[in-house]
């Protein structure tokens, strides 16, 4: 081998050291920040916004492929850290409820209040009347007559191709051929501006059909065109101009591309949304409040007048039913009030009780409108006992009756009649099983004691009675049967306590005297010394037996037996023997005629006299032949009663 | 949905009008023509499964109002060109609108219609013409606004044209 020469592959590995430095330095250099990790970050941290960009450019597949690890590492971060969220949310989603509920408020109160104002104005008849007429909805004759304005449909319309991207409308019926409408309105505007050339960014603002008017909004690469009904109000204008920036903020690009595809702005839906607003026309504040809580106060006052009313009904109705219920003899079991129609009330009714009707009245309550249904019942409670009594007897004034356990209890003044009557047919009543007088008074009537007496004994013509202070005295004359029967048993009639009879003339007794005198003073002269009868003393002699039959009769009218003694006298000339035989067959010659007159031999008692005859006592004495007589005695002894 | 801008151009008397009435849904009434010079008619067509809203501007054909057609030619996708085959001078009239709007719109596609094609007997342009037109790339398409031939396929060649990049 040459010395010089060296070793063909160290040669090789020379040359391509020389040759590949540089390529085996930069070599290694990638090899290294292939494998140092940090490096490899740093560059892909480097690139990686930008491939970021590419990828989402060419498609979704880096969305798709980073989709699940956001939404896995967003959801165990919700779960581990929400206090995190809570804090980032916080200030977007606070001002966002506070928004959201201020404005539900707001249209409530402003629905109420129109609500009140159309139904209670002059304007609101107005409206109804109208939609009557018209057929139309009251809302909808509300809406149109009271709208200031409303956006009710928006385009977004592409300014180069005049192609419709997107179109909202408040009302969904609206909406077909809205891409037409869309392209015509751009004609319009490229024919206002050809006809009256204006420069190529003059923009038609407005304009106006009838009801309509038709705004337009421009943008770079798109504008607005706004329908509106009524008269906008000046802010509407600023606010599209805000939404067609904010359009262009959000789209520029896609407006700048536009291809023919709307779909992309699709998202906007919600910002052109948000410009369909209509804002209704609001009457003097104060008018409208003044009317409202006129209103207001209408109904409540109304209402209160309608609820005092029923209150007091209800109240008169209460209190109707406390009294018929506190009523003894009415037993109330079925109550119900017609608030308008007839009320009801059933329940049982004694005879004796008082006429709910006339209860209803006392309540103030009409009993036309009141229905009873009652059913009989017997009450048995002492006020109801109580009233029966007082419905069948009466209670005179001074009079106090109670009712305790079925015992008529009676007390005070009460005339004797009453009572009587009560003490008879008081136990007839239900719930009275006995009579109990404690310290009554009982007075008697004189009239009615004396047509009582009247009554018992059958007052005589020749009579009269009158009773006073309880006495009754009689007077004129009466048979002596009558009189006993009176003493006997007057003072047994209630209200006479006493009999006073002095005044009257006992008939019988007066025949009994006037007989007796007359036989005791009829004189039988005889002859002298004889026992025949002197002329005169047949004359005497007879009329005596019909003054006897009578003297027997009135004695006997009266009670007594009569038995005659027979005094037979003798003047003082002659023997006392022959004297004493005079007299006693002067008294037997009598006793014989009497005899032989009829008269019962054992009632005539003949007897020689042994003293003269005294006409009476103190009398001087009689002629001597005055002494030749008989006279009668008439003797008397109760009569024995007839066996 | 993808929608399309396109114009209907061509002298007047040549029946865009009529030509498309048939075929298109319309909410204006031919007034807009005289009064604004441009109604806007909208049809749908179906381009290899995929259907496009073409929204067409017919517009009026005087030649007066020449400048203002222009305008309504903005931002249009393409355009269909009407000529009445019976009258060879519109052939011409509709070469020459085509070259103005061709240098205002720029290289959009558009198809050129031969309308009346029902009319055989009179028809004027001869195959020496049509020649001359294919070989300018233009491939014309006869119509027939009384027996509708031809009208579906223009505007769904129109479509294609307008929807396969250039």
């Amino acid at each position: 081998m040459h010395p010089g020469a060296r070793d063909p592959v160290e040669e090789f590995e020379e040359l391509r050291r020389l040759l590949l430095s540089r390529e085996r330095e930069q070599l290694r250099d990638l090899s290294d920040r292939v494998a140092d990790k940090e490096r490899r970050s740093r560059d892909i941290a480097s690139v990686l916004p930008e491939a970021v960009k590419l990828s989402r450019e060419r498609g979704e597949q880096l969305t798709n492929a980073l989709r699940p690890a956001v939404e896995d590492s967003f959801k165990e971060s919700v779960d581990q850290r929400p206090q995190l969220f809570v804090d980032a949310l916080h200030p977007i989603i606070g001002p966002l409820v506070r928004k959201s509920v201020s404005e539900t408020l707001r249209r409530l109160l402003q629905s109420f209040n129109q609500t009140l104002e159309h139904t209670f104005s002059w304007r609101g008849l107005k409206w109804r009347w109208e939609a009557l007429r018209t057929g139309r909805s009251f809302a909808e004759v509300v809406m149109l007559r009271s709208l200031v304005y409303r956006v009710e449909q928006l385009f977004l319309i592409h300014r180069e191709t005049s192609l419709s991207l997107l179109h909202v409308t408040a009302n969904p019926a609206l909406s077909k051929d809205s891409d037409m409408v869309a392209g015509m309105l751009s004609a319009i505007q490229d024919f206002a501006r050809d006809s009256f050339a204006t420069g190529e960014d003059s923009v038609l603002e407005e304009f106006r059909v009838g009801e309509l008017q038709v705004w337009i909004v421009p943008g770079r690469h798109a504008y607005l065109a706004a329908v509106i009904r009524g008269n906008p109000s000046l802010e509407l204008r600023p606010a599209l101009q805000e939404t067609i920036e904010t359009v262009h903020v959000l789209k520029g690009s896609a407006l700048a591309e536009f291809e023919g595809d709307a779909s992309a702005f699709e998202s906007l839906r919600h910002e052109l949304e948000s410009c369909l607003r209509a804002q209704y026309a609001t009457t003097k504040e104060g008018g409208r409040s003044t009317r409202a809580w006129i209103a207001i106060l209408l109904i409540a006052a109304m209402a209160a007048a309608g609820l005092t009313l029923a209150l007091r009904n209800n109240a008169k109705w209460e209190s109707f039913l406390r009294r018929l219920r506190a009523q003894p003899g009415l037993v109330v079991t079925e109550a119900r009030k017609g608030w308008f129609g007839r009320s009801e009330v059933r329940g049982l009714r004694d005879a004796s009780a008082p006429d709910p009707a006339a209860i209803a009245r006392q309540a103030n309550l009409n009993p036309e409108r009141i229905r009873f249904h009652w059913n009989d019942y017997l009450a048995l409670d002492p006020a109801s006992v109580r009233r029966r009594i007082e419905q069948r007897f009466g209670v005179p004034d001074q009079a106090r009756i109670g009712i305790k356990d079925g015992a008529l209890e009676i007390g005070g003044s009460v005339p004797y009649e009453w009572l009587d009557r009560v003490r008879r047919e008081a136990t007839l009543i239900p719930g009275v099983t006995s009579v109990v007088e404690k310290d009554a008074n009982i007075i008697y009537d004189p009239d009615l004691a004396r047509q009582r007496f009247e009554k018992q004994f059958g007052l005589l013509d020749t009579v009269t009675a009158v009773v006073e202070n309880g006495v009754l005295t009689l007077t004129g004359e009466a048979s002596h049967r009558w009189l006993t029967r009176a003493r006997a048993a007057a003072t047994a009639l209630p209200g006479i306590t006493k009999l006073d009879d002095h005044a009257v003339i006992d008939l019988d007794q007066r025949a009994f005297d006037q007989s007796k005198s007359i036989i005791e003073s009829a004189f039988i002269y005889f002859l002298t010394d004889k026992d025949d009868i002197a002329t005169e003393g047949f004359a005497a002699l007879s009329r005596l037996p019909d003054e006897i039959r009578r003297c027997e009769k009135a004695a006997k009218q009266i009670g007594l037996d009569v038995t005659l003694e027979i005094h037979g006298y003798a003047d003082a000339i002659g023997t006392e023997a022959r004297n004493a035989d005079l007299r006693q067959r002067r008294a037997n010659k009598v006793r014989d005629f009497l005899v032989s007159c009829g008269f019962e031999p054992a009632r005539l008692k003949p007897i020689g006299m042994e003293q003269p005859f005294k006409a009476a006592p103190g009398d001087k004495a009689l002629p001597e032949q005055s002494q030749r007589r008989v006279a009668l005695k008439v003797v008397t002894k109760p009569s024995t009663p007839a066996p | 949905m993808i929608q399309k801008k396109i114009c209907l151009i061509g002298p007047s008397g040549v029946g865009k009008t009529s030509l498309i009435a048939k075929f298109v849904h319309s909410m204006f009434s031919d007034k807009y023509l005289t009064t604004v010079g441009v109604k806007i008619d909208k049809k749908t067509v179906s381009v290899d499964g995929a259907e496009v809203m073409l929204m067409i501007w017919d517009l009026e054909g005087d030649d007066d109002y020449q400048r203002l057609q222009m305008s309504y030619l903005r931002g249009t996708s393409g355009y269909l060109l009407v000529a009445d085959g019976t009258r060879q001078i519109t052939l011409d009239q509709a070469i020459e609108i085509q070259g103005r709007v061709a240098a205002a719109v720029g290289a959009v596609p558009f198809l050129l219609a031969l309308n009346k094609s029902d009319l055989a007997s009179q028809w004027e342009i001869d195959q020496s013409r049509m020649d001359d037109l294919t070989a300018r790339g233009w491939q014309p398409f006869k119509t027939s606004a009384k027996e509708g031939a031809g009208v579906e396929e223009a505007f769904v060649e129109l479509g294609r044209r307008m929807i396969q990049p250039h």
